[in-house]
């Protein structure tokens, strides 16, 4: 039988997520955090781990390069693809949050300025609300944008608020819940589906 | 570095693929006695906008014709040929079967994708039954071994298990959306919470929860719906299914089926069984279809029907990573001295003439054409030859050479 494939991206929930593959029966112990190679085997020579940048883990599951993949629900939100989202692994979590200065005014008639990491779920959240704003994507350090005037408010992901407090700014509305979940390609749940329900109950077994 | 040739070889080789492809569809579906048709290129643009389908208005090409009026470059064909098949028949009487094979044109999401791609199906106008729809499914399987994928797997769903379950609650058309593409996904993270802000009743709430389970075995499937099933249309649809895989059984095709009541009415008009294949390697199904018996009633008749659809681009895709083609050659190479050209001309006609695929050169061009060939002719100043499998065997003329071919050579 082939590998089967997951892509995830390197970084503090993968390690996280690793530890749950490891109670799970999974061992990859060729990996560890200075190694710098991107395609590691599992040590019974079942599953293939690939890292692959965040923000591709969905385009690589929903072209089926990769079967499944392990991705914050954020990326999943900003880049919505056709596959199943059949499992939610506890880690990574944070919120997907609108922020700015306290208290402030915004004046009803002028157009709201909203920096993000996330354009596309800031024009949906925004739309749901009937609120007409002016998106502006930004790819780091979006705390910024409210201090030097740029923006009136942020949209980002928020873990303990502590650099939101750092630069005087605060969650105004919680946009949703984030965390790392699980996503299948749906070609290969309908092929495989022996194998990868396996992985989940084990993965399932693992997180209680 | 690109090699030269590397290009036009794929070009080559992927339209060999495509015609290989429509060949053998062509093939399998006239077994099943489906007469090919063809609709129109242009059609009316209020065609589309009274009908419900999968087909959004942004994702139609539009045109104006002389007098004004918005027509659309044909965006599905099932929606045609059901329109037309109205005129002529308000009435089923007898059976029909229909199959296709033509561009449809739609705006793509992605950029990168193209506009126009080209779909074969097949449109089974009859009533519902299980055999009739076993028969289709059936077919849709025959038809991907035929194309040479073993690791099929038909996901076969119904598309009454879901209506029935949402019709009487009280969700606004926009939570029902919310709710069909969490049950697309099998989020089974977010149903439950999604379910909590509803008005509705823990009964339901639970039965809906455990629908993205409700995926596998048909038998297995089957047994877990106990307790789920709320009224009898449900059971019903339930029932209809089972008999459906018995008759698949028969078939020999229990391998390649899976049930998933989790699949739902992605088309908008289907009204019973609904399936989509899928083979390994390839993230997107290769085949969708189902059945549905109400589209005729938009147009002011009772036309019940089953049919599939299936992507040739896809195809050629899915069968890229596999070697299921061998490379069409050519039969006959001709070079020929400049002065041998009239006898050149001469052989290649009489070879066409008889079936085989030619081609002729100059011995300066010789290299024109790489491709390999089962015979080559060579036409010299001082006498002519043929090399076949490595032997080279002098002749005179035309006849002699059409008697080498025949047998002469062994």
């Amino acid at each position: 039988m082939t590998h089967l494939t997951i892509a995830m991206a390197k970084g503090r929930t993968a390690d996280k997520a690793l530890a749950f593959f490891e109670r799970a029966g999974i061992r990859f112990s060729e990996y560890h955090d200075k190694s710098r190679k991107l395609v590691i085997y599992d040590d019974e020579n079942k599953v293939k781990l690939i890292f692959v940048k965040a923000v591709d883990v969905p385009t690589y599951v929903e072209k089926g390069a990769a079967d499944i993949g392990i991705v914050g629900k954020d990326t999943i939100m900003e880049n919505p693809v056709d596959v199943y989202e059949l499992l939610d692994l506890g880690i990574g979590k944070c919120e997907l949050a609108v922020a700015g200065f306290p208290d402030k005014q915004f004046p009803s008639s002028a157009l709201l300025t909203v920096a993000s990491k996330y354009p596309a779920v800031t024009k949906a959240y925004f739309d749901s609300k009937g609120i007409r704003i002016e998106t502006i994507k930004l790819n780091g350090s979006i705390e910024l944008a409210p201090l030097i005037g740029m923006a009136d408010v942020i949209v980002d992901i928020v873990e303990s608020g502590k650099t939101l407090k750092e630069n005087g700014l605060v969650v105004l509305e919680t946009i949703a819940d984030v965390s790392a979940r699980l996503i299948v390609n749906k070609a290969s749940y309908a092929t495989r589906t022996s194998q990868i329900q396996q992985v989940i109950s084990d993965l399932k077994a693992a997180l209680e | 570095m690109v090699r030269n040739e590397v290009y036009p070889e794929r070009m080559l080789s992927d339209s060999e693929k495509f015609e290989r492809i429509i060949k053998t569809i062509n093939k399998r579906f006239t077994t099943y006695g489906y007469k090919r048709i063809k609709t129109s290129a242009f059609e009316q643009y209020d065609l589309y906008s009274k009908v419900k389908s999968s087909i959004n208005q942004n994702e139609m090409i539009k045109v104006i014709d002389h007098t004004g009026q918005v027509l659309v470059l044909r965006p599905d064909v099932t929606i045609p040929i059901t329109r037309e098949l109205v005129e002529n028949f308000p009435d089923l009487l007898s059976e029909l079967r229909y199959f296709y094979v033509q561009e449809v044109f739609r705006q793509p999401f992605d950029k990168n994708d193209s506009i126009e791609r080209t779909q074969a199906g097949v449109e089974y106008f009859c009533d519902s039954s299980p055999e009739a729809d076993a028969e289709v499914i059936a077919l849709a399987c025959h038809l991907m071994r035929d194309l040479g994928f073993s690791d099929i797997k038909i996901e076969l769903g119904h598309a009454g298990f879901f209506n029935e379950l949402v019709q009487n609650l009280p969700l606004t058309s926009l939570q029902i959306d919310q709710l069909k593409s969490l049950i697309q996904a099998k989020n089974v993270v977010e149903i439950g919470p999604f379910l909590q802000n509803l008005d509705i009743t823990d009964e339901v709430r639970e039965v809906i929860e455990r629908i993205p389970f409700l995926y596998g075995n048909p038998v297995d499937v089957s047994e877990r719906t106990t307790g789920i099933v709320l009224t009898e249309k449900m059971q019903g649809t339930l029932d209809y299914l089972m008999d459906v895989y018995s008759i698949l059984k028969m078939y020999g095709l229990e391998q390649y089926i899976v049930m998933d009541l989790g699949l739902i009415n992605h088309m908008g008009y289907y009204s019973g069984v609904i399936f989509q294949g899928y083979v390994e390697r390839f993230g997107k199904p290769v085949l969708m279809g189902g059945r549905y018996d109400e589209l005729g009633n938009e147009f002011g008749a009772r036309l019940p029907a089953i049919g599939f659809a299936c992507e040739i681009e896809s195809l050629v895709k899915a069968t890229d990573s596999r070697e299921v083609t061998s490379r069409l050659s050519i039969d006959v190479k001709i070079t020929y001295a400049d002065s041998q050209l009239e006898q050149a001309i001469a052989i290649a006609n009489e070879l066409r003439e008889r079936n085989y695929s030619v081609l002729s050169f100059s011995t300066h061009k010789e290299q024109v054409d790489p491709r390999q060939s089962v015979y080559l002719i060579r036409l010299d100043k001082d006498g002519n030859s043929l090399l076949y499998k490595d032997k080279v065997t002098p002749f005179s003329d035309l006849k002699a050479l059409l008697e080498l071919l025949v047998g002469g050579l062994n």
